[in-house]
């Protein structure tokens, strides 16, 4: 797989070769070589914990730039709703979506209605949907690309309904196309996002053909200039409509809270998610109807790419959620219903396992390879230091079964053989 | 005619302590990460995993302490888990979904459904069960994957 398929790179001017981001990295898809950090893209789920852990900046995240919006007659911003909760309790998100078309959108869109009518259909499809139960939401690009590759076990567990961001955008081409009178290749459509894991879901779209969304920006790229936009002209986008319950989706447990079905779980945090998906792959929890998941600790506020802290940034979004609430209900089920029918939310395509490096199918090569492991791991240390650039002494020993390298990385062994406590070294 | 043993192709052991609820659902897990680096089909794996699991925790919650045997074969991946403990004094009974002795505290972590046996059972191509009380229970177990 190429490298370029995701969304971070390393910056090899400002990486030092510390190995933060490869211990970080919950796939363990990073190898620090020659003192630089290198990506095995097959194992990357683009789920920006690197870009977390690095102190260096030197975690370059891939978006799109001014050239992009040149390329379209009419240009979209649909943020994130993580968006509103950046700028404080006092701004109501009808400002948020005006200042966007204050610094180079042609128009801005809200999608906290599509999050409800998903919500309706979501618990619709669970009534009628069949096992394997729970049902696990495909809202985090990087839990589906998780499942992908470390849970394969699971994908019949996703539930196929596409994520209200596609089908925000997927909508809105359509009705802006017929208002303005435009072809719908001449509008382009931006994604204001919170984290990497969606900007990758752009550009390498999975269980849909190509992405209904052209594009994305990061919060954090757009935050200083609508900032400034706010404060100097502060006016609303008068027809937007907001979904108080939609806007709750920018935190964990947001999803759920909006759904009818109260058997449901929300989990967050990579190291609860592989939690429960080890049991959910042992049979446990089948009593769960939906598992609304989140690599991130408290979901989207808390994404690589926000500038607002996550507790603050929830703060805000509850008042704003608050604020909007007065409005009359926008979402009419019978809507929903007749969108079923018509399969607007289905997935497209079925989503395909991308399981870790099947290395060989026949079985005793498997178990021979297996013992040479246990083998070279018996030699290893185990202190899991990392200094070798894997992220601990099982991948160095992996990585040397590969071919990749050698036992000599090791730091220990190196000393262990300069004080002439075991024989130098050969080949492995 | 006698048939020819068939042939082991690796083998590992782990110990399971009774009432060890921290670590109860490791030595599955553990198991499924081996069969996963061998290669075998997911749905097989997935099938001896709720197994495990099941039987894992029966030792954890019933039993004093077990050993858990992995035998992988050809076609097949083989478990054998022996505990020391009370045993079970009338089979039928224990084989039968919804029977269960867990006490409030287990039911609490979720655990007592009482569907322990038949779903390891349902979730395997080979069963074999024998209890002593006052000894102990031997749980025999595979599935069989496709070559």
């Amino acid at each position: 797989m190429d490298p370029d398929s995701h969304s971070i790179r390393f910056d090899p001017a400002r990486c030092i070769g510390c190995v933060a981001c490869s211990q970080a990295c919950p796939t363990r898809a990073i190898r620090v070589r020659d003192g630089l950090a290198v990506l095995r893209p097959e194992l990357c789920i683009d789920c920006g914990a690197c870009a977390e852990a690095c102190r260096y900046d030197a975690v370059l995240t891939r978006t799109s730039g001014a050239a992009d919006l040149q390329r379209f007659r009419h240009t979209v911003a649909i943020p994130s709703m993580t968006l509103y909760g950046q700028f404080g309790r006092d701004v109501h998100p009808a400002q948020v979506l005006h200042a966007l078309t204050r610094v180079g959108f042609d128009s801005a869109y809200d999608m906290s209605w599509m999050c409800e009518m998903l919500a309706q259909a979501t618990d619709a499809r669970l009534t009628d949907d069949r096992g394997p139960w729970p049902k696990i939401s495909v809202t985090c690009p990087a839990i589906v690309r998780l499942v992908q590759i470390r849970y394969p076990e699971l994908l019949p567990n996703i539930l196929p309904l596409e994520s209200a961001r596609e089908l925000a955008a997927k909508m809105l081409r359509r009705r802006i196309a017929a208002e303005r009178n435009l072809a719908p290749t001449e509008i382009g459509i931006f994604f204001i996002t919170p984290c990497t894991a969606i900007m990758n879901s752009i550009l390498h779209p999975v269980g849909l053909d190509e992405s209904h969304i052209d594009g994305a920006f990061g919060i954090n790229e757009i935050y200083g200039p609508v900032l400034k936009a706010i404060k100097q002209d502060g006016g609303m986008d008068p027809d937007a409509r907001f979904s108080p319950s939609g806007l709750l989706w920018a935190m964990a447990g947001g999803e759920i809270a909006g759904m009818r079905n109260a058997n449901t779980m929300a989990v967050h945090g990579i190291r609860d998610v592989q939690f429960v998906f080890d049991r959910l792959e042992a049979g446990k929890f089948q009593s769960v109807d939906f598992i609304e998941a989140y690599i991130c600790p408290d979901g989207c506020v808390s994404g690589g790419l926000t500038v607002e802290g996550r507790y603050t940034a929830g703060r805000a979004i509850q008042k704003v959620a608050r604020r909007v609430g007065a409005q009359p209900p926008s979402i009419r089920e019978e809507q929903v219903r007749t969108l079923l029918r018509e399969h607007f939310f289905d997935l497209e395509e079925e989503i395909a396992a991308r399981p870790i490096r099947p290395a060989t199918h026949d079985l005793r090569q498997a178990i021979a390879w297996k013992r040479e492991h246990a083998g070279l791991l018996d030699r290893l240390p185990r202190r899991d230091c990392a200094a070798c650039g894997a992220p601990d002494c099982t991948t160095l020993a992996e990585d040397v079964l590969r071919g990749e390298t050698t036992l000599d990385d090791c730091v220990f062994l190196r000393i262990d053989r300069l004080e002439g406590r075991v024989a130098p070294e050969g080949g492995n | 005619m006698s048939e020819a043993a068939p042939e082991i192709l690796y083998s590992e052991r782990w110990t399971i302590r009774g009432g060890d609820f921290d670590h109860g659902g490791e030595v599955a897990a553990a198991v499924k990460v081996i069969l996963r680096q061998f290669g075998l089909p997911a749905t097989e794996i997935r099938r001896l995993s709720i197994a495990n699991f099941e039987a894992e925790m029966n030792v954890v919650m019933h039993a004093d302490e077990g050993e858990l045997l992995l035998e992988v074969l050809p076609d097949r991946a083989r478990i054998t888990l022996a505990d020391r403990g009370r045993g079970i004094p009338d089979l039928g009974l224990a084989m039968q979904e919804g029977w269960s002795t867990a006490t409030p505290e287990m039911r609490q972590r979720g655990f007592g459904a009482g569907l322990g046996l038949p779903n390891i059972r349902k979730n395997s191509d080979e069963f074999a069960i024998e209890s002593t009380v006052g000894s102990g229970t031997t749980l025999r177990y595979a599935v069989r994957f496709a070559i």
